[in-house]
């Protein structure tokens, strides 16, 4: 028999946690040292749920954007149990269409996304505490036809009384998946939740057929954390750019657009 | 989340306490609690996990239906008390998990590793057994997967945790169970899990502590993207066994799934026989078609039967009892003895045993108990066969003068012997 210890981990496929931050100058203060916490504390989080994990392998991709976009993990999604939490600073517009172009360039296996083992339907959290200052709606529009941007898990976080809806429910593609709120003690509690319920999504017994989907990890959040319910937004759909329900005919598994 | 300190009622209005945080998981929290001066675990659930259940208050009486009837077995973290409702949700209490045991997954990411193969074995062993002992019972699990057994290293002991959807067969918990251990009739959406279902994911178990890999993720799990379609496929519509020897399809890729080949091409063919069975197509779409606990126990008291030790350290597989070469250090073992059963033979060396299991059909409860072991005389290195059920045998000496030999009563070891236990006679042969 082989001796057991030349047995190695069983093959995972990758996880991609993706967070897409506003570091604009409204940020400039509070809101960013209240950012940096809190994703501290979230990556502590998701490093326990990386632990024992043995239907996913963690990694974890964050990309700030303001007068520009920039990759805080240039290098590409790097494990999460490696990951510490660099602090980022505030200045600048906000940049919405470029860092969806960006995002949309890495969105690839043959980029962010390779790997031996492939890779499970990303994460991609969102969060602004205002408005485009660049037009958003076209790299929407294109970043809508990658086929992992279409799969994945998306939550936004729109962070102040001026942060705008429309737009950040417009990116992540329904208005269930939004969270609004100003207080940021409760964002920190909402991004760690919502980022270790959707980190956990492929390794929990399910209850119903489909696992859920942005809409329905922010609705846990909600019944969870006892919250109101005007911390979600709810827009009518008319109101922003809702995005289409994928159908089966989108994810051929040998399909190069992948 | 509940604080230390806090108070809680059980439903016959024991209080419980709680003293710390252990662990938490998709459904709820695990904590340390005092129960009538005792120290226990409670799991207490998470409001979103309830109120994604079609029907918590049949999820409530559920549990408390299987506190009122008890653990079926000792492998089983069985829900002891059930708590009052309070503020939408409640939780029960079970014995807390010894140090000691790690749960499977600890197992496939190599933080953990078994001491033996007879480890592997004995905790398949305990997992199959305990199975048909809760099927026996009328129950389906319901759930299994890689974080729900907790297993020692060392012993192979198991204790199998989330009770809490076990119910009659049939009875529907509002659970689907994880993917990637969910049966392919689960998956298509086809049927909720019940007692075959069970035997499909447990066999799926079963491969993964043998071999580090899964046994439907081949080549094709290595699939850049993992989309819900591809899921579908994988795991429901077109399932295929990694080792299926028709297809190749899916088979192991040679960097990912090292661990198959490595250790596929050493299991015993009747192991072998029984996985490719237990992932044919013929078991995917006929789930009665799937092997019975019975039939998984008969072949892994063989396989345990017929491991043993090269003086390297190495563990050696036997084949039918004779001689053979260390595949390690290559020298030549010589196994003096091996008793002939009705199909096969094992080595007689120290600690052999043969179970109930192994003579034939038996009960749940018995299947495990050694009928026979063989032991070594004090202080020599004299072997010899001891009787270790209740009963007399009825044996015939080498020079053909029957004899009876009482419960707890060694013969020794000797060409020709036979006896009777149950309907079968085994039979001691000198390998020459």
């Amino acid at each position: 028999m082989p001796t057991l210890d030349k047995l190695e981990e069983t093959p995972r496929k990758e996880l991609h946690v993706f967070y897409i931050l506003d570091t604009s100058g409204s940020m400039i203060g509070t809101p960013i040292a209240e950012l940096n916490h809190a994703m501290e504390e979230c990556t502590e989080a998701l490093k326990e749920v990386a632990k024992n994990n043995g239907d996913a392998k963690l990694k974890i991709a964050v990309m700030e954007f303001n007068s520009n976009c920039k990759w805080v993990t240039d290098h590409g999604p790097e494990p999460v149990e490696d990951f510490e939490w660099e602090y980022l600073e505030a200045g600048g517009l906000t940049s919405m269409g470029a860092a969806l172009t960006e995002l949309d360039s890495q969105l690839s296996r043959n980029k962010f996304l390779s790997s031996m083992t492939g890779a499970f339907m990303p994460v991609l959290i969102f969060m602004t505490d205002g408005i485009a200052t660049d037009d958003y709606d076209r790299p929407l529009t294109e970043i809508r036809k990658n086929k992992w941007f279409k799969h994945g898990t998306k939550i936004g976080f729109a962070i102040s009384d001026e942060a705008d809806e429309k737009m950040i429910a417009s990116v992540v593609g329904n208005s269930e998946a939004v969270i609004k709120t100003n207080n940021l003690a409760l964002f920190k509690k909402l991004i760690r939740f919502v980022s270790v319920r959707a980190s956990m999504l492929a390794s929990s017994s399910r209850t119903t057929d489909k696992a859920a989907d942005g809409g329905g990890i922010v609705s846990d959040a909600k019944k969870e954390l006892d919250l109101p319910d005007d911390v979600t937004s709810s827009l009518p759909d008319s109101a922003y750019n809702k995005e289409p329900e994928a159908t089966s005919k989108d994810d051929d598994w040998n399909d190069d657009e992948w | 989340m509940l604080a230390t300190g806090d108070k809680i009622k059980t439903s016959s209005g024991d209080k419980i306490t709680i003293k710390e945080f252990i662990a938490e998981g998709g459904q709820g929290e695990v904590y340390k609690v005092d129960y009538n001066g005792r120290e226990k675990a409670l799991k207490w659930y998470k409001k979103s996990f309830l109120n994604n259940n079609s029907d918590p208050k049949a999820f409530y009486a559920n549990i408390k239906h299987n506190v009122e009837n008890g653990q079926p077995s000792k492998e089983f973290l069985w829900p002891l008390e059930i708590t009052e409702w309070q503020d939408d949700t409640f939780g029960y209490i079970m014995d807390l998990r010894p140090s000691g045991y790690y749960d499977i997954t600890e197992y496939m990411l190599c933080h953990i590793r078994f001491k033996s193969y007879r480890a592997i074995i004995d905790a398949c062993l305990k997992i199959v057994s305990a199975f048909r002992i809760l099927h026996s019972h009328g129950y389906s699990y319901q759930d299994l997967n890689d974080g729900n057994f907790f297993i020692d290293p060392i012993k192979g002991d198991v204790l199998i945790c989330d009770n809490d959807n076990v119910a009659p067969d049939k009875v529907e918990t509002g659970i689907l169970g994880k993917p990637r251990y969910l049966a392919p009739e689960i998956v298509l959406g086809k049927v909720k899990p019940n007692m075959l279902t069970d035997r499909f994911s447990m066999a799926i178990l079963l491969y993964i502590l043998f071999c580090l890999n899964h046994p439907l993720e081949g080549k094709k799990y290595l699939a850049d993207a993992l989309t819900p379609a591809l899921q579908e496929k994988l795991y429901g519509s077109e399932p295929l066994f990694i080792m299926d020897p028709n297809d190749k399809s899916n088979g192991p890729d040679s960097v990912a799934h090292k661990n198959s080949i490595m250790v596929w091409k050493c299991l015993p063919d009747y192991m072998k026989e029984i996985f490719i069975n237990a992932f044919s197509q013929n078991s995917f779409k006929n789930p009665h078609n799937r092997p019975t606990e019975l039939d998984w126990l008969k072949v892994l008291t063989r396989f345990r039967s017929e491991i043993i030790d090269c003086l390297c350290g190495n563990e050696v597989f036997t084949q039918n009892g004779n001689n053979c070469k260390c595949d390690c250090c290559g020298k030549m073992i010589k196994i003096p003895f091996k008793l002939e059963l009705k199909s096969y033979a094992i080595p007689a060396v120290q600690n052999s045993r043969i179970y109930k299991c192994q003579l034939g059909t038996c009960d749940a409860k018995d299947a495990l108990n050694p009928i026979a072991g063989v032991v070594s005389k004090k202080d020599s290195n004299i072997l010899g066969i001891r009787n270790k059920t209740d009963r007399k045998w009825n044996a015939i000496n080498s020079k053909g003068v029957p004899k009876k030999v009482d419960a707890g009563e060694t013969i020794p070891l000797k060409d020709g012997i036979t006896f009777t236990v149950d309907d079968m006679t085994i039979k001691i042969i000198e390998n020459k």
